[in-house]
């Protein structure tokens, strides 16, 4: 829906939201939509990049409280306006774009820590809130919330939220919906709820994990409770080099089933080692596949976990020991990989094929995807690393790249290549016993896969979109959801 | 274009998200518009046509940055995403789309007419800012006691550093041939100076601009740990809140060596040195510019304080002592009043 500007009825519903958050919280200047039109999405970035107009937002509004949030989804759903909440907008898939103009809820100013309870050692916040200050604010009071993500410069922890987000120290602390103890969610018909304040009980079906994941598309998430952690005394990281990705990520996945618990573990395809760790280390690792891992906690278990973790390392797998040095190259990089020089831009085209599988999968499941893109798409490289690994399995970061060169100039001709990859990348991953995806989400990017990937249980999950959201003004078109 | 002297940064920054937890405006207003991404991708717009100076919310936007540099100096290639909205202004100027407000800024910092008080070769340069704050101006001149010196003191107005920020390139340069004449007619060898935006424009922009001093140039600290000034007394706890031009664009560390001269204990303000608490004075005449913004930028900085009303802070300039005593309403002193209090 496109409501003309220089209609009355756009000003008649500037005034509306004007008196909940402002004047000047209400933007409708060119230069404010614009920067609501490009997420992290690579086609909106290669759209802008050709000079293409990207969908833009008709209203970009700026709420303070929940309060707020509940009037504008009020006023949303007396005209049927499109909202669109925004964290940081550095989501992958798309999520935030306005695709039908309407509102975009920019959710920074609601960035308040609200509480640090250090009995319960929870930490309650507005969602808007950026992750890296909430972190800092953690931090100040002794605490972590260990969730440490690549992006935890620039994004919400509502956008992680929404999107099931994870951090580098995700073996141990879990993913997002593992932090969380309960919500505040305002839901698309303007109502404010509140989910039950712990993660274990069996009143019911858990309310909290079903807005977790939902990508704006049931209502906007905002107030948290997470659970946070005291600093480590120690936290010690170690690394190896293994003669091919196979042996590494036999020796990893004998790590997790000696059920020792290790906070982080990555592991680089023998090319990403290659090519990238390499370059961001400043070191050359010219041969065979990076594996790194680390323990914290308590110093004298560290050093029992780590005593047992290199047995495994250089035992059967023999395993080339970097030492502590090489882990904590690791370590003190982990964010580099993501700065521009050591991450691809446009011109380039790139996509992150996120995948999750069992142990007894994962393997087949990278090498099929491999396969896809070596073969199919020459001009592509292909590239892999294993991000976060759970008790039963792990998730792939396999990441197709075409040099700039290669992609049509033409912007129609781009997409098409670009989304040809994905269908058929994920297609071969999905008949591998492969899980699109494990934490960037769905959004516009993923969403024509939603009905293979759900079955018969697509029409549950739309049911109760519709009922939450009986007019489908909540981030339309996403999550293979019905647009409007 | 000006721009295109900085392709490096407009073409990287434009898709990067790395440093948008310390784009300060973009923090305190909750906006895309002011980070280095969207203005980068609104600058490289204008090759496309998707955007253009016509735009007047554009140049709104460009010239709402408050230049802190706290995005360069993190960035692990140091893209210079603030010379990018430096050359971006001046752009706007040429095409002539500045704002009303910008013009009528830079026609006040056009104007100039050097005094110099006193005689002698070395010379200490009183920027308006400073001199409005008498306290200051007290404590420089039994600094200047202490370390057994009478510099000619010289003011009178602009240098060119507030028309460089403004983007108005040809008058800056104009106005650093004529404060470099002045010099050469004074005979000054040394030249002190306190405003760390003097400083930048002395040792940074004169250089780009071709401009030859004929004096070397110190920022005071470094004069007073040279001249080897005797502190009697420790100036104990303080928060020293590290300054846009020292810290992000290269200046120099003299005034953590200082500090230590001063026997200080530095605290850590607020919750991270890497976070930005700056309140615009890389942008030279933001609380000019953007009152509004400065305010709140202020207000930002004063909640990270730890104990607002007790906590002693100590800031390089007199402009950001200015605005956090009167925004953030703290207890704020520049390094040279607490230098002073050591005597
Ligand atoms: C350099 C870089 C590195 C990255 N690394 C990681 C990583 O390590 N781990 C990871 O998980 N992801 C990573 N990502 C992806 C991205 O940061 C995450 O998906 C993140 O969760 C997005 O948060 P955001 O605040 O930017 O959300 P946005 O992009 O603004 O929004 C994402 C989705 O969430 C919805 N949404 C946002 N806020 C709310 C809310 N309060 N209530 C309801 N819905 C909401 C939006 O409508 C949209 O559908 C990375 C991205 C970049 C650019
Ligand atoms: S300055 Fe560096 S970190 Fe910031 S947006 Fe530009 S490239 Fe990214």
């Amino acid at each position: 829906m496109k409501i003309k500007e220089d209609s009355y009825m756009y000003e008649m519903i500037r005034t509306e939201l004007t008196d909940v958050v402002g004047n000047e919280n209400v933007d409708t200047k060119f230069a404010d939509k614009f920067g609501h039109s490009i997420d992290y999405y690579w086609i909106p970035e290669m759209w802008h990049d050709r000079g293409r107009p990207c969908p833009k937002p008709d209203f970009v509004v700026h709420p303070k409280t929940t309060a707020e949030v509940a009037r504008i989804m009020k006023i949303a759903n007396q005209y049927k306006i499109p909202v669109v909440p925004w964290g940081g907008g550095s989501g992958s898939q798309g999520g935030a774009l306005p695709i039908y103009n309407g509102i975009v809820l920019d959710m920074k100013r609601m960035n308040r820590i609200v509480k640090i309870d250090k009995q319960a050692l929870t930490v309650t916040a507005q969602t808007g809130i950026i992750t890296k200050h909430l972190e800092w604010g953690c931090n100040k009071a002794g605490l972590s919330t260990m969730h440490l993500p690549a992006s935890i410069a620039c994004s919400t922890i509502g956008g992680f939220l929404a999107h099931r987000g994870t951090g580098v120290l995700s073996t141990k602390y879990g993913k997002i919906e593992d932090m969380v103890m309960s919500l505040e969610v305002v839901t698309p018909t303007g109502e404010i709820i509140r989910t039950l304040p712990v993660p274990r009980h069996a009143s019911g079906p858990d309310l909290t994990m079903l807005f977790l994941g939902s990508e704006g598309t049931l209502g906007v998430i905002t107030e948290v409770t997470l659970k946070v952690h005291p600093q480590p005394e120690s936290r010690q990281f170690r690394a190896y080099i293994f003669k091919d990705f196979h042996t590494a990520m036999q020796a990893g996945q004998t790590l997790m089933r000696s059920r020792l618990q290790p906070c982080a573990m990555r592991l680089y395809d023998e090319t990403e080692t290659k090519t990238h760790v390499s370059k961001v280390f400043g070191i050359d690792l010219d041969k065979g596949a990076y594996l790194v891992f680390g323990f914290d906690g308590r110093k004298d278990i560290v050093d029992l976990q780590m005593k047992h973790a290199r047995e495994i390392m250089e035992g059967e797998f023999k395993g080339k020991d970097l030492g502590s040095k090489g882990g904590e190259w690791w370590w003190e990089n982990k964010y580099k990989f993501f700065y521009p020089g050591y991450m691809f831009h446009v011109p380039q085209a790139f996509g992150t094929l996120d995948t999750v599988a069992d142990f007894s999968h994962i393997e087949n499941v990278y090498w099929a995807m491999k396969k896809v893109v070596n073969t199919e798409f020459p001009d592509a490289r292909f590239i892999g690393h294993f991000s976060h690994w759970y008790d039963w399995g792990c998730m792939l970061y396999a990441r197709f790249i075409f040099p700039g060169d290669k992609v049509p100039p033409n912007a129609e001709e781009a997409a098409a290549l670009y989304n040809a990859v994905w269908d058929k990348a994920i297609r071969a991953a999905i008949r591998e016993g492969g899980v699109i995806n494990e934490h960037h989400g769905v959004g516009l990017k993923l969403g024509r896969y939603m009905k293979d990937l759900y079955g018969k249980a697509m029409p549950v999950l739309e049911g109760i979109k519709q009922k939450l959201d009986p007019n489908g003004i909540m981030n339309p078109g996403k999550m293979g959801l019905a647009g409007c | 274009m000006h721009i295109d002297k900085f392709e490096e940064a407009m073409m990287n920054c434009r898709f990067c998200f790395m440093c948008r937890h310390l784009s300060t405006i973009g923090q305190v207003r909750g906006t895309e518009v002011d980070t280095p991404r969207i203005r980068a991708a609104m600058l490289y717009g204008l090759r496309t046509g998707t955007n253009s100076f016509d735009d007047s919310d554009f140049v709104e936007a460009l010239y709402r940055q408050e230049l802190s540099a706290c995005c360069v100096h993190h960035c692990v290639n140091h893209y210079d995403e603030n010379g990018l909205a430096l050359a971006a202004r001046a752009d706007v100027v040429e095409a002539g789309k500045a704002p009303e407000k910008v013009q009528k800024l830079a026609k006040k910092y056009g104007k100039s007419a050097f005094t110099a008080k006193g005689k002698g070769d070395l010379a200490y340069f009183l920027d308006a800012t400073t001199a409005a704050d008498k306290d200051v101006v007290a404590s420089v001149k039994r600094l200047f006691a202490a370390a057994k010196a009478t510099p000619v003191i010289i003011e009178g107005g602009s240098i060119g550093k507030a028309l460089k920020v403004l983007g108005y390139l040809p008058e800056a340069k104009a106005a650093a041939e004529a404060f470099a004449a002045f010099l050469a007619e004074k005979g000054v060898k040394t030249l002190v100076v306190s405003n760390p935006a003097a400083f930048d424009a002395l040792t940074r922009d004169y250089p780009a601009f071709g401009v030859k001093l004929p004096c070397k140039v110190l920022c005071l600290s470094s004069y007073l740990l040279q001249a080897k000034v005797a502190f009697k007394k420790p100036a104990g706890e303080v928060y020293y809140l590290a300054d846009d031009f020292m810290r992000n664009y290269d200046g120099c560390e003299c005034p953590e060596k200082l500090l230590k001269a001063l026997k200080a204990t530095n605290l850590p303000f607020g919750t991270n040195d890497e976070e930005s608490y700056c309140c615009g004075e890389g942008a030279v005449v933001f609380d000019e510019l953007n009152p509004a913004l400065v305010k709140e930028l202020a207000a930002y900085v004063a909640e990270r304080a730890d104990h607002p009303k007790t906590d002693r802070i100590v800031v390089l300039s007199a402009y950001t002592k200015k605005v956090l005593k009167k925004y953030g309403k703290l207890d704020v002193v520049t390094m040279d009043e607490l230098a002073a209090a050591c005597l």
